[in-house]
């Protein structure tokens, strides 16, 4: 039998201090209690909290952790009597917090036991024989921590996670939690769990998947996949550090595989140069490993990306004009496949895979493991400028020519968004690979005639420097909400009439974070064919972010006569016209050929999906 | 030129439908972290895809840190005063004191009737709502000792407890459109938050409106600037062209908005339109720009 156990709050408290008293019902649901119930004491003169809202506020104030509140006394519906609620809008409120709070609420009072104060563990051994949970009145901290660690003896039993009736009230239907496979089950999470409220956002989307499980080893990830298969009614969605700008790494009510875990970094042939590195590490880890060697592996522009989503798809970053783009240094990667077959693809075996994998990787299986080959790279000059521009479309027309015509050690992105009463501000972040400090300032200076010159830092350092920018995700998790509207393109060239027309965007307001990274150099030198991910010549990327996606629609559309293609990452449209975009049409069909061969059912479909059993391709 | 000089108030009217539970906080969150002042949902307890106002308010409360919250507004009808009175006192001493009371006399009958309320004319509602914010008000009174008794047409109780006492002064803001319903807001309430697309010739209305409510205001002794005047606005839109009131861009909004507040006295502006960007941008942009627009004209030219 499993003891559920919880605290009890008095109400009394509650009313006179509600902060503190609210951290109690937090602390319980952190340390993994199950059920937090008001006590309704009420004895003074004055009549005390109401116990309904007391208990709403505190399923509110909490995200997993069972509360049980009082039900409403039974009354005969009297218009007269001030005192007497209508029973239909009793039942409305239960329903509603059931909806809010998503099962959470146990309003039988006779749902729970209560211990005396200070109860020992015989004793709540003892009630717990009548199997409700045994809740324990707490004044403080201490109190809970007392009873956390007593309930934390009871959580493995038999080898088996267990969880408590208000856990599994939260389970979806169409989810057959009890079949998941045994190497998973003590790392899955459930809405219910602890964990749950930090994994279940991405970046910048919100999520509330039904289920995340989190394989530690390729042969977890195929028992992944192997349930995925057994559901795939639901989405899937494959997450590495789930940055994702397009938030395709969470959804709503399906499921996830994290490989998170998966994040060892390791070097095997120091002659080569070569690195092992798992698809959860974040590049701010790769270059901190990287740096003690004098290496680096060129990654976006910021640390907290993880390894398995970009490696699968570019990689356009601040080194990428001297060292190419990310995928340009795999050298062979190990693949779980959507029938759970674990393989390497590399110039030599399954080269056809390696091909699809560097561009469009989420269509073909969960990476488990990457062998890079890296660069030396010593210090660079690593600056963060911000601008001040009264002429936005001068500006950007600026930036463009001095940001190509750079030598290809330089590489500097343009940020900016709507201009407020006229001025812009526009941010640069820029990386000089040479480790010279007047080359660099010689490098950045033509950058400074774009506005006036509101902050600047640039500093001589590592690569792991620059990754270093990015805040560490804290134990709450990524914390995004809502749906980010981001959309993408290349530029294969920025012409005046680019510049006019961004800036007629930039001042609609439809758009607030605008970039532009400069590509070039590096990215060019190889040819097209070399992978999946074609997009080898255009001058820059472009990204624009919006609050409302329809008025973003309307702000881009001058955008695509300059365009040719979008990176996939920055693209949250998922419209299938948009396939041809980041897929040109031979592309495409090649890889369709191949997912046919891969991934015949098409099981992995949440990002960017290539339908294998579609003949016609989408018109542009 | 009628300014009745209080402070701006800048709010968002979000629809709670029970489908997007989820969306519906997370419109109170985007409000909160816009800086906006106040966040309300509409209180119909018999449209059944709307959640439970109530419910909705105090975990939406929970779940939010700023701002504050109301019921635009609460149907009296379904919601016996002295449990409204203890509800809204909890959730302002949990909240501390982020809870305000809009309150109405009732609309929808046969909604009503079907929750098991009782069917009362308009005449009757206006007498039904004095007396359940009389009763409201002595619930919160715990300065007084000794039970509440009240001996109405409408309700009366015998030994009633008082309290719990909010944690501030919560004001009693009722929705008023005809001309009984004005006068007791003029005599009773601490501010009145009609919808304008309500308002039989929308903003020309108001200074008649107005006028009835002062009058009610100075009839019972008080002054008119003790009613606060509030105002929801139901259809906004951003766009590029000026199209109408809060339909057009953000300066054309602010432009309004300043002539509402210092011609029309209405300093609290609550929209509706369920619009995460608008919010934002309504708290970002727009509402700095009436604060310095006002505080401007209010301040004596030296």
């Amino acid at each position: 039998m499993v003891m559920e156990i919880g605290i009890v709050l008095d109400a009394s408290r509650l009313a006179r201090a509600p902060l503190e008293t609210v951290e109690l019902a937090r602390l319980a649901e952190e340390r993994g209690l199950d059920l937090v119930v008001v006590a309704d004491e009420a004895t003074g003169r004055s009549a005390g909290l109401d116990p309904w809202t007391a208990a709403v506020w505190l399923a509110g104030s909490t995200s997993r952790i069972a509360i049980g509140a009082p039900a409403g006394a039974a009354t005969t519906p009297d218009p007269t009597d001030p005192e007497a609620p209508y029973p239909s809008v009793i039942t409305k409120a239960q329903d509603s917090i059931d909806i809010l709070a998503q099962g959470r609420i146990i309003s039988d009072p006779s749902g729970w036991v209560v211990a005396p104060r200070g109860a020992k563990p015989e004793e709540l051994a003892s009630l717990a024989e009548a199997d409700l949970p045994v809740v324990v009145p707490v004044d403080s901290r201490e109190d809970v921590e007392r009873l956390a660690a007593l309930a934390a003896g009871r959580d493995h039993q038999g080898g088996v996670r267990r969880r408590s009736t208000a856990v599994r009230a939260q389970r979806k239907p169409n989810i057959d939690y009890d079949g998941v496979p045994a190497s998973l089950a003590d790392t899955a999470v459930e809405p219910g769990d602890p964990p749950y409220r930090s994994l279940s956002s991405t970046y910048l989307r919100g999520g509330a998947p039904g289920l995340v499980l989190r394989p530690r080893t390729p042969a977890e990830v195929s028992d992944a996949i192997e349930f995925a298969r057994r559901h795939r009614h639901l989405p899937l969605g494959i997450r590495s550090a789930g940055h994702g700008i397009s938030g395709r790494s969470t959804n709503q009510g399906g499921l996830v595989i994290d490989v998170g875990a998966m994040n060892t970094i390791r070097v095997v042939d120091p002659a080569r140069r070569l690195v092992r590195i798992g698809p959860g590490a974040t590049w701010k880890q790769v270059a901190a490993a990287l740096t003690p060697h004098g290496w680096a592996l060129g990654s976006g522009d910021y640390g907290g990306v993880g390894v398995g989503g970009l490696a699968t798809a570019a990689g356009i970053g601040l080194l990428s004009r001297n060292h190419g783009l990310t995928i340009d240094h795999l050298r062979s990667v190990d693949l779980v496949l959507a029938d759970g077959r674990q393989v390497q693809a590399s110039r030599e075996h399954n080269p056809e895979l390696f091909w699809a994998v560097r561009g469009a990787g989420a269509n073909f299986g969960i990476a488990t493991s990457f062998e890079f080959e890296v660069d030396e790279v010593g210090e660079v000059g690593w600056a963060q400028l911000v601008l001040l521009s009264t002429d936005i479309e001068q500006s950007l027309r600026r930036y463009a020519e001095l940001a190509s015509s750079a030598p290809r050690d330089t590489t500097v992105f343009f940020v900016t968004g709507q201009p407020r009463e006229g001025m812009s501000t526009i941010q640069l972040f820029a990386v000089v690979d040479n480790p010279d400090p007047d080359t660099v300032v010689a490098r950045l200076t033509p950058f400074l005639e774009l506005g006036t010159l509101a902050r600047q830092q640039v500093v001589m350092t590592p690569y792991s420097g620059v990754m270093g920018n990015a805040a560490d995700v804290g134990p709450n998790g990524q914390q995004g909400f809502g749906e980010p509207n981001s959309r993408s393109a290349f530029l294969p060239a920025a012409t005046p009439e680019f510049a006019h027309d961004a800036a007629a965007m930039l001042r609609s307001g439809g758009v607030y974070f605008f970039e532009l990274r400069a590509m070039g150099g590096a990215i060019a030198d190889i040819a097209a064919g070399e992978a999946s991910f074609t997009h080898r010549t255009p001058a820059f990327q472009l990204t624009a972010m919006g609050q409302n996606n329809q008025r973003l629609n309307a702000v881009w559309e001058p955008m695509r006569p300059h365009s040719d293609g979008l990176y996939l990452s920055f693209e949250t449209d998922r419209s299938p016209e948009r396939l041809l975009d980041a897929f040109p049409a031979p592309v495409l069909e090649r890889l369709r050929t191949l997912k046919r061969r891969y991934d015949p059912d098409n099981l992995f479909r949440d990002n960017f999906n290539i339908d294998p059993q579609t003949t016609k391709e989408p018109r542009a | 030129m009628t300014d009745y000089g209080h402070d701006l108030l800048f709010g968002t009217f979000i629809t709670p439908a029970a489908q997007r539970a989820r969306q519906v906080v997370d419109l109170a969150v985007t409000a909160d972290r816009a800086g906006l002042d106040l966040v309300s949902f509409q209180d119909h307890p018999y449209q059944a895809s709307f959640l439970d106002t109530s419910t909705l308010l105090a975990f939406a409360a929970a779940r939010t840190e700023r701002i504050h919250l109301n019921a635009n507004v609460t149907s009296l009808p379904l919601r016996p005063p002295a449990v409204l009175a203890r509800a809204a006192a909890s959730l302002d001493i949990l909240s501390g004191g982020r809870f305000e009371l809009g309150i109405g006399a009732g609309a929808f009958w046969d909604g009503i009737a079907a929750m098991g309320g009782r069917r009362l004319s308009a005449a009757q509602g206006v007498t039904a709502l004095r007396e359940g914010i009389e009763i409201i008000r002595e619930i919160w009174d715990t300065t007084i000792s000794g039970e509440v008794n009240y001996d109405g047409q409408y309700y009366s109780v015998n030994g009633a407890r008082r309290g719990p006492r909010p944690a501030h002064d919560i004001p009693v803001w009722v929705g008023a459109y005809k001309p009984k319903m004005l006068a007791l807001t003029g005599a009773v309430a601490d501010g009145w938050l009609p919808s304008i697309e309500y308002l039989p010739r929308g903003a020309d209305s108001i200074p008649e409106l107005n006028a009835l409510i002062d009058g009610a205001a100075h009839d019972a002794g008080r002054d008119p600037a003790a009613v606060r005047r509030l105002m929801n606005f139901m259809n906004v839109q951003l766009s590029s062209a000026p199209r109408g009131l809060l339909n057009g861009p953000p300066a054309a909004w602010v432009d309004q908005i300043v002539d509402l507040a210092l011609r029309h006295g209405i300093s609290a502006f609550i929209i509706g339109g369920d619009d995460p960007s608008i919010t934002q941008r309504f708290g970002a942009e727009i509402a700095p720009a009436v604060r310095e627009a006002v505080e401007r004209e209010r301040t004596p030219a030296r």
